[in-house]
């Protein structure tokens, strides 16, 4: 039973880790907390599900088209509502980012209806393998755990030896000393959002086909990548990662012991480590940039 | 300064009027000569739209009276508004259609906190509401005056269920999952009530908030206790998780839930079919059942409604409604809320497509029977037991 909710949390967790990671890829460019993050990557999933069911092309192939319109979603949700604002407050940022949730469910709403619908990727739930006796470890948490690994080589790879990489970082570092060595930063904004809303989109099409497609579905998911964010550090891109399958297995077996307590474990997460280490497990602590 | 103090009593005065044409506007009696004024709130938009359709079905039942020639003479005008789910709306629509339309009464309006929000608003201003689309015991316990219950309650449908597992099925270890407010645990009070009858207790239950969307140490532990059938108590959701997950971790237990599942079409198509063989209450005939009653609706539905699935919730809207036109045409030509209060109170062994409805000035939940059905291949619809009572029903006994 032990090793079998070890594989749970872990496989949930990986889910919760790479939403985290969408929501850190904004915060490290721009520090600022997107809480349309869940309804960008419902958006997407919803239009992948359009894909499937109206033109019956390939996953694979609704896939990347998917992924190239999370990405366009992306940029044109940092054109449109952040970048015209005027020496925006994080606060204000954050009432913008509120206002692009609200357009997102509203617009899928109106497009595809509330009703739950059906969302299938080829790594099923119910095709399953038992490795060891007593623990059964499906084709979706195997695709998870693949899935998971190879972002995060990638994303590593990206920001250590590209050029655009490279860029990305000296604009979080610092903005105006990276504009004054050449870099676009509005352009590295743009790409963060868009980054973020490809992986954000991936973790949503996990999410959406172990539970069930609708305009809500992301919401809940969102809160927990958001406790696995704070849980591993904002500005750590593995650490929360790793936050995310710490909190997957707290979830776990907590929930196996006190089911009543379940849900709110992550949020006494949050405020465990915003207590004891504000800046998250993972990341060097907080210094205000000057 | 002069001016303004004028100006000031004029907008006063204004103000004044309108609130008091308002007000005598809001104690018309609801019906004329030729209409009587019904409306009914609902989500037709927003996250519980899929109930949206209750409002819309008891549409189909007016329009059939109204085209056989409505009730003594009197058509059917009937209202939806959509509140979105949220309270605070459905505060404001019940405002709108009593005080501005002067409905007469209402029929249906799916949630408990929505109806909550109106229930003493609805009474004060002496409008009838009958049979909400939700069942809890603060709607009908005490007997409200104006509000008439026809949904069997859960605690009445866990208890019946439950009852059915042991002794039809012969089942000894039951576990129980239930949503953690007053419908689950409302379901979970039902099923103990009966276990306690045999002596038995749950071997375990196990609650979870609506929005949870990983499930795997709740169904891991059920897994864990042997129970060879689960009986869940929760949203669509939640229950298409749980089987995923289950199918997951290789345990298969017999699901039963209540009657909020029994849309099979919807549950089969989003389990990607893990609802197949699923049990669960009833409150209304199968959509398919040839009784001649539904088939008239359902030939009605295909003419008005085209557009329209004939499915649980659909058809639900006409069930709930049913009992008050029953009392409309009991009432007679001479109209009034008293009349037709005393009309309702009369009801006994009313028989629509739902269960039996008996109403009484001391009680005015008109049910306790559910049908007990079981979801089948490509969503087909099993009749497992007909109609049966809760004989544990406490409120009966009071």
């Amino acid at each position: 039973m032990i090793g079998q909710l070890v594989v749970e949390g872990l496989a949930i967790g990986a889910c919760y880790g790479l939403l985290a990671i969408a929501v850190v890829i904004i915060y490290k460019t721009s520090e600022v907390v997107n809480f349309a993050q869940g309804e960008m990557a419902m958006f997407s999933t919803f239009v992948a599900y359009h894909i499937l069911l109206h033109y019956h092309y390939p996953f694979w192939l609704a896939f990347i088209i998917t992924m190239v319109f999370a990405i366009l979603l992306g940029v044109a949700i940092e054109f449109v509502f952040l970048r015209p604002a005027k020496e925006p407050t994080a606060l204000g940022l954050i009432v913008l980012t509120l206002g692009a949730e609200m357009l997102l469910m509203g617009l899928a709403g109106w497009k595809w209806g509330a009703e739950q619908k059906y969302f299938e990727i080829p790594m099923a739930y119910n095709v399953t393998h038992e490795p060891i006796k007593g623990i059964i470890i499906s084709d979706w948490a195997i695709g998870v755990f693949v899935v998971a690994a190879v972002l995060m080589t990638l994303l590593y790879l990206f920001f250590r030896y590209t050029r655009l990489g490279v860029a990305m970082k000296a604009t979080q570092q610092n903005k105006n000393a990276a504009k004054i060595m050449g870099v676009r930063v509005e352009r590295m904004f743009s790409l963060a959002w868009g980054l973020s809303s490809l992986m954000g989109a991936v973790a949503a099409m996990f999410f959406a086909s172990r539970a069930t497609l609708d305009t809500n579905f992301m919401m809940e998911p969102f809160l927990r990548a958001f406790a696995a964010a704070v849980l591993g550090g904002l500005m750590s891109i593995p650490g929360v990662l790793i936050g995310g399958e710490l909190l997957g297995l707290i979830e776990n077996f907590f929930g196996y012991v006190w089911p009543e307590w379940k849900p709110i474990v992550a949020f006494l997460v949050i405020v465990i480590v915003l207590c004891v280490r504000p800046s998250g497990l993972f990341a060097k602590h907080y210094v205000k940039k000057v | 300064m002069k001016i303004t103090k004028t100006v000031c009593t004029v907008l006063l005065a204004v103000v004044c009027m309108v609130a008091m044409a308002q007000d005598s506007f809001a104690v018309q009696p609801g019906f004329d000569g030729k209409e009587i004024r019904i409306a009914q709130w609902g989500p037709q938009t927003g996250p519980a739209a899929p109930w949206g359709s209750v409002a819309r079905g008891s549409a189909i039942l007016f329009n059939l009276i109204n085209e056989e020639g409505g009730i003594h003479g009197r058509k059917i005008k009937y209202f939806v508004r959509d509140d979105q789910y949220n309270p605070a709306q459905t505060k404001a629509v019940a405002k709108e259609l009593v005080e501005r339309q002067g409905v007469f009464a209402f029929v249906g309006g799916v949630s408990a906190a929505c109806g909550m929000a109106v229930k003493d608003y609805l009474a004060q201003n002496k409008v009838i509401w009958c049979g909400p689309s939700t069942a809890i015991v603060e709607y009908v316990f005490p007997p409200q005056k104006y509000l008439f219950g026809v949904y069997p309650l859960y605690e009445d449908e866990a208890s019946i269920l439950t009852k059915y597992l042991v002794e039809k099925k012969g089942f000894k270890k039951i576990g129980f999952f239930y949503q953690n407010d007053s419908y689950g645990k409302n379901g979970l009070a039902g099923c103990k009530q009966r276990l306690a009858t045999y002596g038995m207790k749950l071997v375990e239950e196990i609650p979870v908030e609506p929005a949870e969307k990983d499930l795997a140490s709740q169904m891991l532990k059920f897994k864990n206790s042997g129970a060879e059938t689960v009986i869940m108590w929760v949203n669509p959701t939640t229950a298409v998780i749980a089987l995923k997950t289950c199918a997951t971790i290789g345990y298969k237990p017999q699901w039963v839930s209540s009657n909020t599942l029994s849309d099979y079409p919807l549950m089969y198509k989003i389990s990607g079919g893990l609802f197949e063989g699923v049990i669960t209450g009833a409150f209304g005939l199968t959509p398919d059942s040839s009784n001649p009653l539904l088939v008239k609706y359902r030939e009605a539905a295909k003419r008005m409604a085209p557009d329209e699935r004939w499915g649980t919730f659909f058809l639900a809207g006409i069930l709930f409604a049913e009992p008050f036109v029953e009392a409309l045409k009991k009432a007679g030509p001479d109209l009034s809320t008293e009349g037709c209060l005393k009309a309702l109170n009369s009801i006994r062994n009313f028989q629509g497509i739902g269960p039996e409805v008996n109403f009484s000035e001391g009680v005015h939940q008109g049910t306790d029977s559910i049908q007990i059905q079981q979801c089948g291949p490509g969503a087909s619809y099993i009749l497992l037991q007909d109609w049966a009572f809760n004989d544990l029903a406490t409120w009966k006994k009071k």
